[in-house]
């Protein structure tokens, strides 16, 4: 397992930035998704030490986090905020990371040079980091977190503040290394596109709980017996249609979704007839990462303010927050995670 | 250190306060008439006052940077993100400080008898004794210095405002204690001053009389300073949890 979180807890005065958090991640390219004050950050630096746990405890590559140094030395962490020291040169502050993570004068020099020529650092290299635009200073966060090839990468949006080019520059890099053989990436992100491009297991988090974790392929294909339809026309009326002819369908954030049985399809049709919508797909449940989010936040939403609020539930029950059932509600117990 | 100012003060200090001593070692005649030229002669470079001026400035400009810098920078959430112990990130940083307050604390009070015996006017086992005795006055004032200044850096993420309590430490209190003491006559009120407190275990330990308070009282009250200093400074820096940014 890479990470692997029991009842893991950090309140910060009257709010719980991570509730009760029991999670099981596998090795590969992994997001961590959530919207802001989700409790991504609090989580990983909760992972790096960064912050103690107010409870529970953590293990990253099988070492508990309380150990500290034997699991910083394996994690390359790119912070989300600005940490660089401005008086610096880039080669200069990747170099001297690297001497901080352990390797010799000359090993770190070297590596230096290697991972700003990776990131695209090359002729800025020698220049104060001071005088660097926002899209080198996030690259050369990732040279440093790269400089003592760790097994483990820790990236806390990575494409904060960054133009279009620079974004998809980064997104670049970020997929080179996650598909890089040996290596493990923890991506934190609320720009669901970058985490769906990358990763291919996702935990998603809201309000300090998890909500549903898994790989995303399952998350996002849902189930064999719903169907997903797009129209254009009145979705609304089109969902009454076909919940009067007796079939279950629901409006959900861009889609209708229809359970599958015998005659759904001519009833679907039949309604978009009679309404005089457009049918512009028909077909299996598959969804995007965004709409999986949204759906799974508006149904934590509906259960009660107690997904939101600073509560919890008593240790050993499941927080009502986690989102069971099929498809992309069911919960990824934590011992049954296939890496 | 790879600030200008740095190593101007550096420089500029280390030779400035090694000439003068060198001076008042060449001209002891005229500027120290009826000084004794025997160990307790060299207790006049280790009380030369240029050592609080410059060590002072060296604290300001490079040491209430060390801590405050990089929490300012959040720098400090790199250093913990990596195999690096609180206790190692304190040391890295007195690591710093120590060779550059050295070089105005210890290198020229080791210089002034060097020079002395060199140049015939001293014999050499009393040169040697002062060298040894200077080095270990010169480190209890360093260890003192950089204790203190990485406390007062661990207190703020500005460097001007722990620049501007190293200052208040070592002029803020020693004048004023200087002033009160002679106004009332109290010489006890010089144990408010470090640099007082250092002149005391000078005198005594290169054996010039003139004391007004009790050296034993002064060691104690540095040491116990430094070690407090330095005590609450880990503990500050261990409590330290990367929440913003």
């Amino acid at each position: 397992m890479l990470v692997e979180s029991t009842h893991l807890t950090k309140v910060f005065g009257d709010v719980r930035a991570v509730d009760d958090l029991s999670v099981s991640i596998p090795e590969g390219a992994i997001g961590l998704v959530g919207p802001n004050g989700a409790g991504k950050t609090t989580f990983l630096r909760l992972l790096l030490g960064l912050v103690r746990p107010t409870a529970g405890t953590a293990k990253v590559l099988d070492r508990n986090i309380e150990e500290g140094l034997p699991v910083r030395e394996r994690i390359g962490y790119m912070p989300e905020h600005d940490c660089l020291i401005p008086e610096m040169t880039g080669v200069g502050l990747v170099t001297y990371m690297g001497r901080v993570s352990g390797l010799d004068a000359k090993t770190a020099i070297s590596r230096a040079h290697d991972v700003l020529q990776f990131v695209g650092v090359e002729e800025e290299r020698y220049r104060k980091i001071a005088e660097y635009s926002t899209g080198m200073k996030q690259k050369v966060k990732l040279a440093q977190a790269m400089v003592h090839d760790p097994e483990l990468y820790i990236f806390d949006e990575p494409t904060t503040g960054l133009d279009p080019r620079g974004r998809t520059e980064m997104l670049d890099l970020v997929r080179t290394i996650a598909q890089s053989p040996g290596r493990n990436l923890l991506l934190s992100s609320h720009l669901l596109p970058d985490v769906e491009t990358i990763c291919k297991y996702v935990v998603i988090l809201d309000g300090g709980h998890q909500i549903v974790a898994g790989k995303l392929s399952e998350l996002l294909t849902g189930t064999s017996d719903r169907m997903r339809i797009d129209i254009r026309g009145d979705r609304d009326a089109f969902v009454r249609q076909l919940t009067e002819a007796g079939f279950e369908a629901d409006a959900r954030a861009s889609a209708v979704h229809v359970t599958r049985r015998v005659g759904a399809e001519a009833a679907i049709f039949e309604a978009a007839k009679a309404l005089g919508a457009e049918v512009r797909y028909m077909g299996k449940e598959i969804r995007s990462l965004e709409e999986l989010f949204l759906d799974l936040v508006a149904q934590t939403e509906t259960r009660g303010p107690e997904c939101r609020s600073p509560s919890r539930p008593t240790r050993g029950e499941r927080s009502p927050c986690s989102v069971a059932g099929n498809g992309p509600g069911r919960l990824w117990p934590r011992d049954s995670v296939a890496s | 250190m790879r600030r200008p100012a740095a190593i101007v003060v550096t420089v500029i200090g280390a030779a400035i306060t090694t000439i003068t001593s060198i001076v008042l070692l060449l001209f002891r005649f005229v500027l120290i008439p009826g000084q004794a030229l025997d160990l307790s002669f060299f207790a006049v470079p280790a009380s030369n006052g240029f050592i609080l001026l410059f060590v002072s400035l060296m604290a300001a400009v490079i040491g209430s940077g060390l801590i405050a810098d990089d929490l300012h920078s959040m720098a400090f959430t790199l250093y913990l993100s990596r195999p690096l112990s609180h206790a190692d990130y304190l040391l890295a940083k007195a690591a710093i400080l120590i060779p550059l307050v050295s070089m105005i604390t210890i290198v020229p009070l080791v210089i002034t008898p060097l020079v002395a015996a060199l140049l015939g006017f001293f014999p050499w086992p009393i040169a040697l004794e002062a060298m040894g005795l200077s080095t270990v006055v010169g480190l209890l004032l360093t260890l003192f210095f950089t204790s203190v200044t990485l406390f007062l850096s661990s207190l703020t993420r500005r460097r001007g405002i722990a620049a501007a309590g190293v200052f208040a430490v070592n002029f803020g209190l020693t004048i004023p204690a200087s002033i009160l003491a002679d106004a009332i006559r109290n010489p006890a009120l010089l144990y408010l001053s470090p640099w007082e407190n250092y002149l005391a275990v000078v005198r005594t330990t290169f054996g010039q009389g003139g004391n007004v308070i009790d050296w034993p009282w002064s060691l104690t009250l540095l040491l116990v300073a430094t070690v407090i200093a330095a005590l609450v400074t880990y503990v500050r820096i261990k409590r330290v949890e990367v929440v913003a940014g």
